[in-house]
């Protein structure tokens, strides 16, 4: 197990640097250099900060040594400071010489997303899980292709659109949930259960909205792996042998078809991630989606190369994790990976 | 092929798909015969007006048309979709193919970039791209495109991978065909059904894509209509005109549901081992 982690954190070395010569190259994408471009968009943006991103970047120095600078500054995490939101910190707190501290913009943010993706993903697995089932067990009749159709709609549907009509119904027209924010008006005065309900109200929306196509994705899965597992020998000989049918499901097919899950939730997370931009611009949510949007509509590039890369690095991280669970769950790969 | 047309069309998801996405083809195409009015024609005199048989959408809040809006957006949508798809399957297939056949260190260093796009949260490194880009429909399509060939790439290698020790494959090597007689001619031509799958269901995804862009002000530019910037419209009059947000909604979600049932469908039609436990 040990020798298989090595292995795998060697291989992440690679794919990192190419993720820092993607996230370099799109930086010079823009015609002219950065300082002309974001000049160009945003007139506040003064001589002396232009002067600061060009030193920043190196700009003036040959292109090799631009991207040598660059990684040896994200080697050390030092994405800069922002250009809007008062100069703050990219990535973690400052301490100046007062000491005073400054919080991070992503160490902020990257909580609250976290959260919601976690909660999005206990929420496809708890749905998907038994709507698979449900579906391979009554394969072409009346339940599978209702549950058919409901996963084809949810694939379709667009997730602002569906978040739109959410909002408008539940907190205009009704007023069952609020429709923006992370928290309500004196939430610091609220005892733990009520801030814990207050949370959970202003969550339920976007986590609904962000796990949808997932969720259907994911039914769609687990229906397949369990149709395929249950025409495999083993199950017949189980059935033969006179397991009760729930035994046959649960303890024989339903394990084997939940391997390959694993890895796929792994994938899942630049989708999740990528996705929190729109749940999180709508219902006004301070994440990395709602961070990225405004620093993109901001040009404020320092923040869009510290997400870029930190996004990147977590997809990263949660890939390591499910093919670790997977060598976990499966001796079979242990075992390939060992000879 | 023959056989392969009927098949598809006695497929009922096949069907479906491919008749909703006839239909809207259509509409987009005749969109200027079609349309009652101007899509751009502001007239303040008929501002927010409800859904009746002069306006079946209603107008929007600068009194434009909106059922001509939808009707134009439906060919930027189109448009965006089978470009962007163009795009990404023509690298995929050039990539996958020279990563197939050759293997090696090429096939190494191809599929290392393939795992690294795939380490980029999609939507990130397309808002980024078109941060330090102008946002414009020629932009959104080459850089949704730029990030969706990574699929068609693995698709395609594997093909190769499988085809290359076939025996009517050895057999053409051994009579001395050359590497681009054995791609064009043998290797290419029977990898392509599971492309043309993932293609199908690629539009799907880059026309949720393309709107979704153009709902948070990033992709299709007023006054040019798309289906997602008349939402963007639709959010800020929720209140009173319930319209500019249904129909927009409801057109992406048709056009998303019909490339989907279509490539669902081929896949049921080209993959044999589901097709057998049909019968």
């Amino acid at each position: 197990m040990i020798k298989y982690l090595l292995k795998r954190l060697f291989w992440m070395v690679p794919l990192l640097v190419g993720i820092s010569l993607i996230s370099f190259l799109i930086m010079h994408l823009a015609p002219g250099d950065i300082t002309t471009t974001e000049a160009g968009f945003n007139p506040k943006a003064s001589q002396e900060s232009r002067q600061k991103l060009r030193e920043m970047y190196n700009l003036d120095k040959p292109l090799l040594v631009q991207y040598g600078l660059w990684l040896e500054r994200m080697s050390t995490l030092d994405f800069g400071r922002s250009f809007a939101s008062h100069q703050r910190p990219v990535f973690w707190e400052v301490t100046d010489d007062k000491g005073n501290v400054t919080p991070g913009l992503i160490q902020e943010a990257l909580p609250i997303t976290l959260l919601i993706n976690m909660l999005s993903l206990g929420l496809i697995i708890i749905v998907a899980l038994p709507l698979g089932i449900i579906s391979a067990l009554t394969q072409n009749r009346l339940p599978d292709r209702s549950i058919t159709l409901f996963v084809f709609i949810g694939f379709a549907i667009p997730g602002f659109w569906l978040a739109l009509i959410l909002m408008y119904w539940t907190g205009v027209v009704h007023d069952w949930l609020p429709i923006s924010g992370l928290h309500s008006l004196g939430f610091e005065r609220m005892p733990w259960w009520g801030q814990m309900l207050d949370s959970m109200r202003h969550l339920a929306l976007p986590v609904f909205v962000s796990a949808l196509s997932g969720l259907a994705g994911i039914s769609l899965f687990v229906r397949n792996g369990m149709l395929e597992v249950l025409h495999q020998d083993f199950v017949t000989t189980a059935r033969a042998k006179g397991l009760p049918e729930s035994a046959v499901v649960f303890r024989h097919a339903l394990r084997n078809a939940l391997l390959p899950l694993i890895t796929l939730l792994g994938l899942a997370i630049p989708g999740l991630i990528g996705g929190s931009v729109i749940a999180e611009s709508i219902f006004a949510i301070p994440g990395m989606g709602k961070l990225f949007y405004d620093a993109v509509l901001m040009r404020d590039f320092p923040v869009i190369m510290g997400i870029l890369t930190i996004g990147s690095a977590l997809t990263l991280l949660g890939n390591l994790l499910a093919d670790l669970a997977y060598a976990w769950a499966d001796p079979r790969i242990r075992r390939g990976v060992m000879q | 092929m023959k056989q392969t047309l009927t098949k598809a069309f006695s497929n009922p998801l096949a069907l479906i798909g491919f008749f909703i996405i006839a239909t809207i083809m259509l509409l987009a195409l005749f969109a200027p015969l079609i349309a009652p009015y101007d899509p751009d024609a502001i007239d303040v005199k008929a501002i927010l007006l409800s859904p009746s048989a002069v306006h079946y959408m209603g107008t929007d809040g600068l009194g434009r048309d909106v059922f001509s809006r939808m009707l134009f957006g439906a060919r930027i949508s189109l448009l965006v979709g089978i470009v962007a798809v163009g795009i990404a399957t023509a690298i995929g297939v050039v990539l996958g193919a020279i990563a197939g056949y050759y293997r090696g260190w090429v096939d190494v260093f191809i599929m290392r970039t393939v795992d690294v796009m795939l380490s980029i949260p999609t939507f990130f490194l397309i808002l980024a791209v078109i941060a330090f880009l102008t946002p414009s429909i020629w932009n959104i399509m080459i850089v949704i495109g730029l990030t969706s060939w990574m699929g068609v790439t693995r698709l395609v290698r594997a093909e190769f991978l499988s085809l290359r020790n076939r025996e009517f494959v050895m057999a053409s090597q051994t009579l001395g065909a050359r590497d681009a007689r054995l791609i064009f001619t043998h290797l290419l031509p029977n990898s392509l059904t599971p492309v043309i799958v993932s293609s199908v269901l690629g539009v799907a995804s880059a026309v949720l894509v393309e709107s979704g862009l153009s709902f948070l002000g990033l992709g299709v530019q007023a006054p040019q209509a798309s289906w997602g910037n008349i939402l963007t419209d639709g959010k800020e009059y929720i209140q009173f005109a319930w319209w500019l947000s249904l129909f927009p909604g409801l057109a992406i979600l048709i056009t998303v549901l019909g490339y989907n049932l279509l490539g669902e469908g081929l896949r049921d039609v080209f993959d044999p081992r589901t097709s057998k436990n049909k019968l």
